[in-house]
């Protein structure tokens, strides 16, 4: 099992630094949430680490290869795969179409579509006509579909009804459980944290906590403190 | 009269090549390549230098310079795909104005500011119907024109790679998240493109004003065509085309109008904004 290791990065935005001294680890086969207040610079993080923004400082490995030079187009061929904020269809493109893009072979398609049946009936639309939940469904099977090692995903629940979100939030287990390190942004902190094995606190552009998702989840002070850039551990 | 019309449809094919070109260009790669018509015809000047100064054979000077024209635009488009990836349509458009003046002020350094011996490929009639002579070179236009057209819709929606070039126009920074090659798709429309550009130009070329300007302006009625699609539909483009070259063919026989012929393309794409935008000119008078 290899691990995405995170070295003290910055990530710098228009202004200035919004993400600053951040280390982790994401290790394969687990779930780690990364939680903290609007605007903490958590789509800031992941941008960084998969290429959509550039990183101005510190470095990004896969097990000893550094990868943080790398375009998006090969971190992704490195098995990192991100998961915007949004909707990220292409809304042209139908249900097979959004999957044919990272599943290798009709039956990559049909596995992954085996976990959502809601989508089968709706194989031939495009994506634009889908609801918001049918939509992150087709996000969410296409990244399966990719075969990804790491899977960062930034708010899935943004826009759907609780039951919607509540009806993904299992599949990201499974998906972990295949082996792939996930790294799940979420508003819900505690349904992001009673999922998760290994939690992260961002504030203002730095870790303010770092260690096992259920010290948090038993911790409602120190959840408090972590989200005002507090605690430190 | 009639044949008037039809002899304006050889150049009407041609507009509705560099349309369907324009508007994949615009579909697929955010960007009126300004410089569309440009390469095809500094493509088309080295051909005809070759066959004259070095004596190759007609084919292969047209080969040459045709894939010539292919790497010119490949360059444009490497270089709006390195320095102008992030950069919206209006700024990737204007950069290639830059290449359009370039590749006329260089044909007129290298080959003067005279049209062109263009040797012609293809000649005479290819039929006549009631009395009317269909050129070959009509024939082939406007067939490349349709083929074209019908060749890039089955491209993009039956193939795989058609899927990731409109997965790629349509949210460039997420086909790239999945790992799908933006640069090296992007580079290869600008090729296919400026290929296709200058097959269509070496064709009609010998039959047309064919100095380095006229030539590159071309750019104006294909603009004028692929404004009919709305830089989106590839069969109104070829509609848009084959039907501004029939009117300029009308325009010319007529002697109280012949002069307009120049400003057609201008006239049309005037006429085409204000029908686009009537309502909202309406609502504005009111
Ligand atoms: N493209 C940008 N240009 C300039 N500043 C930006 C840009 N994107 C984000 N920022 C700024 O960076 C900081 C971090 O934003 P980021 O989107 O990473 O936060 P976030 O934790 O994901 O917030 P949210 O929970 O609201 O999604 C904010 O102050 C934001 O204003
Ligand atoms: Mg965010």
């Amino acid at each position: 099992m290899s691990a995405l290791i995170i070295d003290d990065i910055a990530v710098s935005r228009g202004a200035g630094p919004v993400i600053q001294g951040v280390s982790f680890r994401l290790e394969q086969g687990r779930v780690t949430a990364l939680v903290g207040p609007n605007g903490a610079g958590k789509t800031s993080l992941l941008d960084g680490i998969s290429g959509v923004a550039p990183i101005s400082a510190g470095t990004i490995r896969i097990d000893g290869t550094p990868i943080e030079k790398l375009s998006r187009v090969a971190r992704a061929k490195q098995g990192i795969v991100h998961i915007e904020q949004g909707r990220a269809v292409f809304p042209s493109l139908t249900v097979r179409e959004n999957l044919s893009l990272t599943a290798r072979t009709p039956a990559e398609i049909d596995a992954a579509l085996a976990r959502f049946p809601e989508l089968e009936k709706r194989i031939d639309a495009p994506t634009a006509l889908l609801s918001g939940g049918e939509q992150q469904m087709v996000v969410l099977a296409r990244a399966f579909a990719a075969r990804p090692r790491f899977l960062l995903i930034d708010e899935m629940s943004l826009g759907l009804a609780p039951v919607v979100f509540m009806r993904l939030l299992p599949i990201v287990s499974e998906i972990a459980e295949q082996g792939v390190g996930v790294l799940l942004v979420e508003q819900f902190t505690h349904l992001a944290l009673g999922l998760a094995e290994e939690a992260l606190v961002v504030a203002s552009g730095q870790v303010s906590f770092q260690g096992p998702a259920a010290t948090l989840r038993e911790d409602a002070s120190l959840l408090h403190r972590a989200y005002l850039g507090g605690a430190a551990a | 009269m009639l044949q008037g019309a039809l002899a304006g449809l050889a150049a009407g094919g041609l507009y509705a090549v560099l349309a369907v070109c324009l508007t994949l260009m615009s579909r697929l790669v955010r960007v009126v390549n300004f410089s569309q018509a440009a390469t095809g015809m500094f493509g088309g000047f080295v051909a005809v230098w070759l066959v004259t100064e070095t004596g190759l054979p007609i084919w292969l000077g047209s080969v040459l310079g045709v894939l010539l024209a292919g790497v010119l635009s490949g360059v444009i488009g490497w270089i709006a795909a390195t320095w102008l990836s992030e950069a919206d349509t209006t700024t990737r458009s204007a950069m290639t104005v830059g290449p359009l003046l370039l590749l006329i002020s260089l044909s007129f350094i290298l080959f003067g500011n005279k049209p062109q011996p263009f040797a012609s490929i293809i000649s005479g009639p290819a039929f006549t119907v009631g009395g009317v002579v269909i050129s070959q070179v009509t024939l082939v236009t406007v067939s490349l024109a349709i083929v074209v057209a019908v060749a890039v819709r089955i491209l993009l929606t039956r193939t795989a790679i058609g899927t990731r070039l409109r997965a790629l126009s349509e949210r460039p920074t997420t086909a790239e998240l999945l790992g799908i090659p933006s640069k090296p798709l992007s580079i290869a429309v600008w090729v296919v493109t400026g290929v296709i550009s200058a097959i269509a130009i070496v064709v009609v070329a010998p039959t047309q004003s064919n100095d380095a300007i006229s030539l590159a302006m071309l750019i104006v009625p294909a603009a004028a065509a692929a404004l009919l699609g709305g830089f989106k539909r590839l069969d109104l483009a070829v509609v848009g085309g084959l039907v501004l070259g029939v009117l300029s063919g009308l325009v010319a026989q007529i002697d109280e109008v012949s002069l307009i012929r120049n400003f057609l393309p201008f006239l049309f794409i005037v006429v085409l904004l204000l029908w686009t935008q009537r309502k909202e000119v309406w609502d504005a008078a009111r």
